[in-house]
């Protein structure tokens, strides 16, 4: 658009050469500069107007029309002149002859200010040297006399450029790669002088641009040939690709326009198929995350494109050929990542491997061990991805040399070793290293200056030997690969004490080459057994060699440095004394001890025990119980030691404090408070408590500047008690301190304490309890936990004490002394559960518990007797009073007077006889009139009554039963007073038919019967009067027991009720036993119901006394709950 | 014994001792040819080994596998195609090993198995023919390299690496199919083991 408006005004032609003006001021020609600037004043794409330049641009055009103006009216008529140049040493110029006149009709052209200046010619073009800076004045002459004059001026001049011409366009298929040279003809041109290229690819066929790349050279006077590279991101082999270029000249000397020259004729770059590759790139090498293309030229059509599992959109380019983009690649496996297109009746491929270019070589270290080759290694940092011919190559090349190793690969070994070998130079100590790592992606490099002499790491020390020099110096030599004549060896000598702390000695030793190396170690202990290790570094440190092999060595012997911790007891008896004395160290035995001399002295005399051979650390000496020193003395190899000597009396202690201490694991801490007057040591030894005196266990020596130790023994065992004595040396002996008593570790006690109810009360129980032996106590006794809750006998409640249960009431006796409890503010008549459990500090020992059972509350007793006892008395009292009163009334009512039974005659008493003895009157069955006679009449035989005992004493007469009718008739008479009573029979119910019976009154015969075993739930009360034993209930059990006495019971008159096997029911009135070990035994007191006498068990000594619920007097009685 | 006779019939023992003996060791490389071709196809990557990705059979010069017209052919006929196919499958095998020492050097196995296979299609392929020698049926005798071999080699330098990846996997392919097929063949000749 700027163009077309600019030639509406004539100045400026398409191709922007500049038009010719008259006399233009040159603030205008400036105001447009920016307008003619060439196109290389911007890269590949043009230069777009800003939104404020159209306004700025018709300023300037109008600026400029004005301009125009007023030269059209100071010359006349306007005729175009233009000039161009292609050197900027001679100008072309042009220009349109005037209105009427023809153009062969110019006659001559003449330049102002030059000499020679005019030109002939006939045409209306002229190519002229070009002129100097400034205005030259033109005039054209034509031959009918008219005269055109211009003003002309380099600025107004344009610069074109010849067309480049490109020598030659190639192609790189196998990297998509084209290449271009031309020459720049530079010999054509002013130099120095700057050129700007610009290069255009287009792709074909549609001729689009891919590329427009512009960049500057110099020209430098002479002709240079250019090259340009460009990779194409499709395959070359894919589309044709064209290539232009053009150039720009930009010539500070020159002052007129600069343009472009026109585009060179486009080369093209096609690839001519073959039948085997169809898919490119081929085997293409490419960094990791980058993107490519890959196209396939078929002659069919492609159906898929993939790249390895993953199939992609294809991009048809031309024909059947597509192409596949694949962008931010991932590094590839080891064969590559595969490419694959597949069409209808073939499948191509291609290979590609995206990696990594090396990694800059990372800790590159080299050093020497020997002097003779320098070891350089590496770390190759990120791994490329890439192996095989692909893979890092790496060189290693040392500049003052300039020597140089390659890296040999074992692709096969798993933990590639990254080193290199480089031979040392005799002399050279100065090297410069450099190591390259190169591959198809790039290369990196890393280097490392050094100077050999500090970096030294010899080799591992071997053949280490040692000497002995005496029992405590060595000699340790060993050989060194290696050259170090040059250098001092700092040596270390790692020397170990069996089991025992390490010691590092340093030496410094003269190099030498190929040599062994000796260095004396001494300070040794004698008999020691030593483990001597060697390294080697220089003394300009740099590493240390690894160490040698150990090697173990054992010092030769020297006499004991001491004798050896001695101790005596004197036996039981007091006739011997037994001496102890603990072996040696090995450190103060300083060989093997063989044997111990030891002897007694007095101040008469000196008594030596034969020689005693190791390991035998004991001697007894019968003494008489005096003073005596006791001399022990070690012998080894080398000599005999010091001797060791103590006293064989203790110095008297008569204040001795016993005083406890518990150990942890099989250690036990004692302390004890300095004692200046003890100047040799301290002594302190154990025994088992449960052992007999005098006992040793073992015994240890401390230091007299030891106010505690330790003691450990494999002996102690958790809960066994142990006493402990610490003796005190003086110069005058040994002492005693302190007496201990202590566990290991205290454990629980394994029984219980044996308690006892020593006394029981309605409310009360006092419980008393024994010690516990020390042998089961386990501990130290802290305490007694006693629970109790109501509860009997196997009732699940009371079987096991559940902590925090409520009903649980617990006294914790801390104090150890005490063995009895009363237990207080108990129910009366109740049953409690006892526990008692002993704890130490190692838990709660088992437990034992008891079923007491409470006594009655004795006044609330006492009322219950008294009150229905005041009660019968009054009642009886009142009653005797009434009845006497009213004893005419009770007589007439209840009593009246009785027909003599003299004036019936079928009663008829023997006069002789009923007068001789009133109490002997027989009733005869005489024909007499009867005040009453009642006869019972059954219609089946008559019901045994087996289910009661009464019976009447008339009717069991066997003699007289058997003169009476005994089957339907039972006649009784008898002598008053009668009572009749009529029950129902339910034998005779059953039959349907009904009994009377008469009974006499028993109640004078028979004493009120204890309740039988199955009414001892009921109320006493209900059964305080006779009850007939017919209607007692009668169980299965009672029935099976009458049916099988049956016959018995028939003619015995008189049988127990039941069998005395049946009395071990339990009746609650009886006593029990609570004690938890005993069984439950009844001992109630049945009575025989026909006797009504009590038969009272055998004793039960095992068995409680209280009962378990209701009162009786035998309860009444018994005052022990149990025992 | 008439050799054209595809039924099998008593032999001396030595001989037949040697054919059971052969036809024991064409059965076991049956198996190694089928672990070959999948630790072949594992090692190549994608698409190699999924289904569906088949390449066309490349034709190799003096060796294809076995056509289907081959039960057709007399036993011996057969026999001594059998042993002109493994006769070269040795050097192409090694061809393949040595493109796939480039491309998997870190995998010891597929290259081992490369090795092992040449070496028992070597032996055989001997075997097979000292049958076919036994039998009084010469055997094609050792010829120049294989025009096989020459061929694959020039490939394998020339084309691609995924052409060589193709080439390798239609080696062991066919490998196994002459190796099984030898087995059948070698079945006829075992007494009582006729299929």
């Amino acid at each position: 658009m700027s163009e077309s408006r600019v030639a509406e005004f004539g100045f400026f032609t398409k191709d922007r050469t500049a038009c010719f003006r008259l006399t233009a001021p040159h603030t205008a020609m400036g105001a447009y500069s920016w307008w003619k600037e060439p196109s290389w004043m911007v890269d590949s794409k043009r230069r777009r107007m800003t939104p404020n330049w159209p306004w700025l641009l018709s300023a300037l055009t109008l600026l400029q029309v004005n301009a125009v103006q007023a030269h059209s009216l100071k010359r006349g008529s306007a005729q175009d002149l233009k000039c161009t140049t292609k050197n900027m040493q001679v100008w072309d110029c042009t220009w349109t002859a005037p209105v009427g006149v023809s153009p062969g009709t110019v006659k001559e052209v003449c330049i102002k200010d030059r000499l020679n200046s005019c030109h002939r010619l006939e045409s209306t073009n002229i190519k002229i040297a070009a002129l100097s800076p400034g205005d030259h004045e033109v005039a054209i002459n034509y031959l009918n006399g008219f005269q055109s004059k211009f003003t002309l001026n380099e600025n107004d001049v344009s610069l074109i450029p010849d067309t480049p011409e490109s020598l030659d366009l190639s192609a790189d298929f196998s990297t998509s790669t084209l290449h271009l040279r031309w020459n720049d003809r530079g010999s054509a041109f002013p130099y120095p002088c700057n050129a700007t290229w610009e290069i255009k690819v287009l792709q074909n066929p549609s001729m689009e641009l891919v590329k427009l790349v512009s960049f500057n050279t110099t020209l430098s006077g002479r002709d240079i040939v250019h090259h340009w590279n460009w990779t194409s991101d499709l395959p070359l082999q894919c589309a044709t690709h064209s290539v232009g270029i053009r150039w720009y000249i930009d010539y500070n000397r020159f002052s007129g326009y600069k343009v472009w020259s026109d585009w060179s004729p486009l080369k093209n770059v096609s690839w001519t198929p073959n039948s085997e590759t169809n898919v490119f790139p081929q085997d293409k090498v490419i960094l990791a995350g980058s993107d490519i293309t890959f196209c396939c030229v078929s002659q069919t059509k492609v159906l898929s494109g993939q790249i390895g599992k993953t199939f992609c959109p294809l991009i048809h380019l031309y024909g059947e050929n597509v192409a596949i983009h694949i962008r931010n690649i991932s590094v590839s496996e080891n064969s590559g990542t595969n490419v694959v297109f597949t069409t209808e009746d073939n499948v191509y491929g291609t290979v590609v491997f995206a990696g990594y270019p090396p990694d800059i070589p990372q800790k590159l270290n080299c050093e020497t061990h020997d002097f003779k080759e320098i070891i350089c290694s590496w770390n190759p940092g990120r791994p490329t991805g890439l192996v095989g011919p692909r893979n890092t190559d790496y060189t290693l090349s040392e500049s003052i040399s300039g020597k140089s190793v390659p890296f040999k690969r074992f692709e096969t070994l798993t933990n590639e070793s990254y080193r290199l070998a480089f031979q040392m130079l005799p002399g050279q100590e100065i090297h410069n290293f450099t190591l390259t790592g190169r591959n198809p992606l790039g290369h990196a490099e890393s280097a490392v200056f050094i100077n050999i002499t500090e970096r030294v790491a010899p080799h591992v020390p071997v053949s280490l030997r040692v000497k002995d020099i005496s029992s405590t110096v060595v000699t340790l030599s060993w050989h060194l690969p290696g050259n170090f004549a040059k250098i001092n060896l700092l040596c270390q000598v790692e020397i170990c004490k069996a089991s025992s702390e390490r010691e590092v000695r340093n030496a410094t030793i003269k190099g030498a080459e190929e040599s062994s190396y000796l260095v004396a170690v001494d300070k040794l202990n004698p008999y020691t057994l030593y483990t001597f290790r060697v390294r080697c570094s220089t003394e300009t440190f740099w590493k240390w060699s690894k160490w040698s092999n150990e090697k173990r060595h054992l010092t030769t012997e020297a006499i004991p440095s001491r004798g050896p911790d001695t101790w005596r007891e004197w036996s039981s008896d007091g006739k011997n004394l037994i001496i102890y004395w603990k072996p040696l160290p090995i450190n103060e035995a300083n060989g093997k001890i063989l044997s111990y001399n030891v002897s007694c002295s007095s101040n008469e005399e000196t008594q030596s025990l034969s020689e005693i051979l190791d390991p035998q650390h004991r001697a007894e000496i019968q003494l008489e119980k005096s003073d005596y020193i006791i001399s022990v003395v070690a012998k080894n190899s080398a000599g005999s030691s010091p001797p060791s000597k103590i006293a064989s009396m203790e110095i008297p202690n008569d204040d001795i404090i016993v005083e406890q201490a518990v150990g942890m694991g099989k250690r036990i801490f004692l302390s004890w408070h300095p004692d200046p007057n003890m100047t040799c040591d301290y002594v302190i030894k154990w025994c088992n408590s449960s052992r007999s005196e005098p006992c040793l266990m073992d015994w240890i020596k401390v230091p007299s500047n030891s106010t505690k130790t330790v003691i450990e023994s494999d002996q102690f065992q958790p809960g066994v008690r142990y006493n402990f004595y610490l003796y005190g040396c003086t110069n005058q002996g040994y002492q005693l301190l302190r007496s201990i008593i202590g566990y290991i570790e205290e454990l629980a006690p394994i029984v219980a304490p044996n308690f006892t109810v020593e006394d029981t009360s309605a409310d009360s129980i006092l419980v008393k309890w024994e010690d516990i032996p020390v042998e089961e106590l386990r501990g130290f006794l802290r305490g007694y936990l006693f629970y109790f809750q109501k509860g009997e006998r196997d009732t699940p409640k009371t079987r096991t004490f559940e902590t925090g249960h409520s009903d649980i009431k617990l006294k914790n006796i801390t104090d150890i002394s005490q063995k009895t409890l009363r237990i207080a503010d108990l129910q009366g008549k109740t049953s409690y559960h006892l526990v008692l459990r002993a704890y130490t500090h190692g838990g709660l020992g088992p437990e034992k518990s008891m079923f007491v059972v409470t006594k009655e509350n004795s006044v609330g007793l006492i009322i219950a007797i008294l009150i229905p006892v005041a009660v019968a008395v009054i009642v009886g009292v009142v009653t005797s009073i009434l009845c006497y009163r009213k004893r005419e009334w009770i007589k007439e009512t209840f009593y009246p007077d009785i027909p003599n039974p003299e004036n019936c005659k079928a009663l008829q008493f023997q006069k002789s006889i009923c007068e001789g003895s009133s109490a002997l009157k027989t009733l005869e069955m005489n024909p007499c009139t009867p005040n009453n006679v009642e006869v019972l009449e059954s219609r089946s035989i008559v019901p045994k009554i087996e289910d009661t005992e009464i019976i009447s004493p008339v009717a069991e007469r066997p003699g007289e039963s058997s003169e009476a009718d005994p089957e339907n008739h039972v006649v009784v008479s008898y002598c008053p007073p009668i009572i009749e009573e009529e029950i129902a029979n339910p034998a005779a119910d059953e039959v349907g038919g009904t009994s009377q019976v008469v009974y006499i009154d028993v109640q004078s015969m028979y004493q009120p019967q204890a309740k039988p075993e199955e009414e001892q739930g009921i109320d006493p009360g209900v059964v305080a009067a006779y009850k007939p034993q017919m209607r007692l209930p009668i169980n299965s059990a009672v029935e099976d027991f009458a049916a099988a006495e049956d016959e018995a019971d028939k003619t015995a008159g008189y049988r127990p009720q039941a069998n005395v096997n049946t009395w071990n029911l339990v009746s609650p009135d009886s006593p029990r036993s609570t004690d938890s070990n005993s069984e439950i035994v009844s001992f109630g007191s049945p009575c025989s119901i026909n006797s009504r006498q009590f038969l009272i068990p055998p004793k039960d000594e095992d068995s409680p006394k209280s009962n378990g619920g209701g009162w009786s007097f035998t309860n009444f009685f018994q005052n022990k709950p149990n025992d | 014994m008439d050799p054209q006779a595809d039924s099998p019939v008593s032999f001396l023992p030595h001989l037949e001792a040697k054919i059971r003996q052969t036809h024991n060791l064409a059965r076991l490389l049956t198996k190694y040819a089928e672990q070959l071709l999948e630790e072949y196809v594992q090692q190549q990557g994608d698409p190699f080994g999924l289904p569906g990705f088949s390449p066309p059979r490349l034709s190799l010069a003096g060796l294809s596998g076995p056509s289907p017209s081959h039960m057709g052919l007399p036993l011996s006929e057969r026999l001594r195609q059998d042993a002109a196919a493994l006769d070269a499958l040795p050097g192409l095998l090694d061809a393949v090993r040595r493109r796939q020492a480039e491309l998997n050097p870190s995998s010891p196995r597929l290259l081992r198995n490369l090795e092992d296979a040449a070496r028992q299609a070597r032996a055989l392929g001997v075997a097979v023919e000292t049958v076919l020698a036994a039998l009084g049926s010469a055997a094609r005798g050792p010829g120049p390299e294989p025009a096989a071999t020459t061929a694959l080699s020039t490939a394998n330098n020339a084309a691609g690496i995924f052409s060589a990846k193709v080439l390798g996997l239609h080696v062991c392919g066919l490998y196994g199919e002459w190796v099984n097929r030898t087995e059948g063949d070698l079945s006829q000749l075992v007494p009582g083991d006729v299929a």
